[in-house]
């Protein structure tokens, strides 16, 4: 009896010992990939991203400092320590880094989580900025780190973290540390600039929160970006017209709307938008004739609301704009 | 903790129904400026649908259906009509299935959402299902 339960004993160890050693990490990305996406390079170094050591747990801190002055800022840990450490959990949060980089007047892109999208990245000059999680699922240690390089020979990932630069850690280490954290990865890039794995929807939201948080000159120049990288979107020009539309900037918002209007007929959002924008301006009869094309194009969105507009204006329509005509008949 | 196990069949069923209600009396009439939030949250909503559309025309997806009597085009026409909530929700079921497994598991997925809302008479795929009025 006793024997039998040591033996289903040590069965159950083997079980466990064999279970995790499910966990298995994928192939190193192949250098030939899918068509349309650049090939990688062997090995890629980036030389001139910064590096600071880390004091005590200050992760944080440190690596922002590093993906901030890589971007041509002048900043150090020491100032980012007041906005991004909190000292009664030992570290910082993805919120807090996120958040500081903003506040910089920064998008804060992330990343796919698969590690091609971070060696691509790497390999258009932009240091990747990861979240790892050294220890195990049910007892984490957070830590944050910046990909600088990696060596596709040697299977490693070059890492700017705690008090090594650019170390080279094996691939299999790394995958198992980054994906314990979700394999969290972001780049930090000026408004001008677009990620070289840069998705419109995930940049505009990206843009988007920098607005939300007050940050407006530098997400107009980032939907500025969106617009010439997507020039086949209307969303990028809606939200700048949004934005001026916001700040009560009618006239700017009439032009960036009559813009999409003219560039996408068939958006009825667009009119929408024109329509409530030209009512503000003092053009009744034209925000009229932008609403009834929103109605006509998406009866089911715009349909049901009569909107009165004209009441009480004054506009003589000496400044409003002519409209593009409608690209349907409108009732 | 195990008492719950217990009813989790009951329970996940009326949670899904709940699901469907919730969805179904959602409305999107609009009045008003279309905020940048809106707008990417609808692009979002088009992105979710493409992808199952395009998860469908996978063949083990489609050999599965087959196999139990739902024609791909009667999925599409349900995908094509399934309202923004209904679409995240398959996302965060995707998010989190584990890789290897996901084709069953939307499957699965698919026709637990499917057979609900047939028997709330929004859609009438299963003909063996009597809808409730």
């Amino acid at each position: 009896m006793y024997r039998l339960r040591i033996a289903s004993r040590l069965l159950a160890l083997t079980g466990l010992v064999l279970l995790a050693g499910c966990a298995s990490t994928p192939p190193w990305p192949e250098p030939e990939s899918e068509a349309g996406k650049p090939v990688l390079p062997n090995r890629v170094l980036l030389e001139d991203v910064p590096f600071y050591a880390q004091e005590k747990y200050q992760c944080g801190p440190a690596s922002l400092a590093m993906m901030l002055n890589s971007q041509g800022l002048e900043t150090d840990p020491d100032v980012l320590n007041e906005l991004v450490y909190i000292p009664a959990r030992e570290g910082s949060l993805q919120v807090e880094m996120v958040a500081g980089a903003r506040s910089h007047n920064m998008v804060v892109y992330p990343l796919e989580p698969k590690l091609e999208a971070v060696l691509e990245e790497v390999s258009a000059g932009n240091p990747v900025l990861v979240m790892q999680n050294l220890l195990i699922d049910w007892w984490p240690q957070w830590h944050f780190a910046v990909v600088v390089g990696f060596d596709s020979d040697d299977e490693t990932i070059i890492l700017n973290t705690d008090t090594r630069k650019q170390h080279a850690m094996p691939y299999k280490a790394f995958h198992a540390t980054w994906s314990r954290a979700e394999r969290w990865a972001v780049v930090v890039l000026p408004p001008e600039q677009i990620p070289a794995t840069a998705e419109p929807l995930t940049f505009l939201r990206a843009a988007h929160d920098l607005e939300s948080t007050g940050h407006t000159r530098a997400a107009l120049s980032a939907y500025q970006t969106a617009e010439q990288t997507w020039p086949k979107q209307p969303a990028p020009i809606m939200a700048q017209g949004n934005l001026a539309y916001g700040q009560q900037q009618w006239s700017g918002a009439v032009v960036h709307f009559r813009r999409v209007v003219e560039q996408f007929p068939d958006y009825a959002e667009g009119w929408n938008n024109l329509a409530y924008t030209l009512e503000q301006a003092d053009c009744p009869v034209q925000a009229t004739a932008a609403l009834s094309c929103a109605r006509s194009l998406s009866p089911e969105r715009f349909g049901k609301e009569e909107a009165a507009f004209g009441t009480g204006q004054t506009g003589d329509g000496e400044n409003c704009p002519a409209l593009p005509s409608c690209p349907v008949p409108t009732q | 903790m195990s008492e719950i196990r217990n009813y989790l069949k009951q329970v996940s069923l009326v949670m899904a129904v709940l699901m469907a209600m919730a969805t179904t009396f959602s409305t999107t009439a609009h009045a008003g400026m279309v905020g940048t939030g809106e707008i990417i949250q609808q692009q979002q909503t088009e992105l979710d649908r493409q992808q199952l559309l395009n998860m469908l025309e996978k063949q083990e997806v489609q050999e599965k259906l087959a196999e139990m009597g739902v024609s791909k085009d009667q999925v599409a026409d349900r995908i094509q009509n399934l309202t923004p909530t209904e679409l995240a929700d398959f996302e965060q079921q995707l998010a989190e299935a584990p890789a290897g497994q996901d084709v069953v598991g939307i499957i699965v997925l698919f026709l637990l959402v499917f057979i609900i809302t047939d028997m709330l008479c929004a859609t009438n795929i299963f003909s063996f299902i009597n809808c409730i009025r």
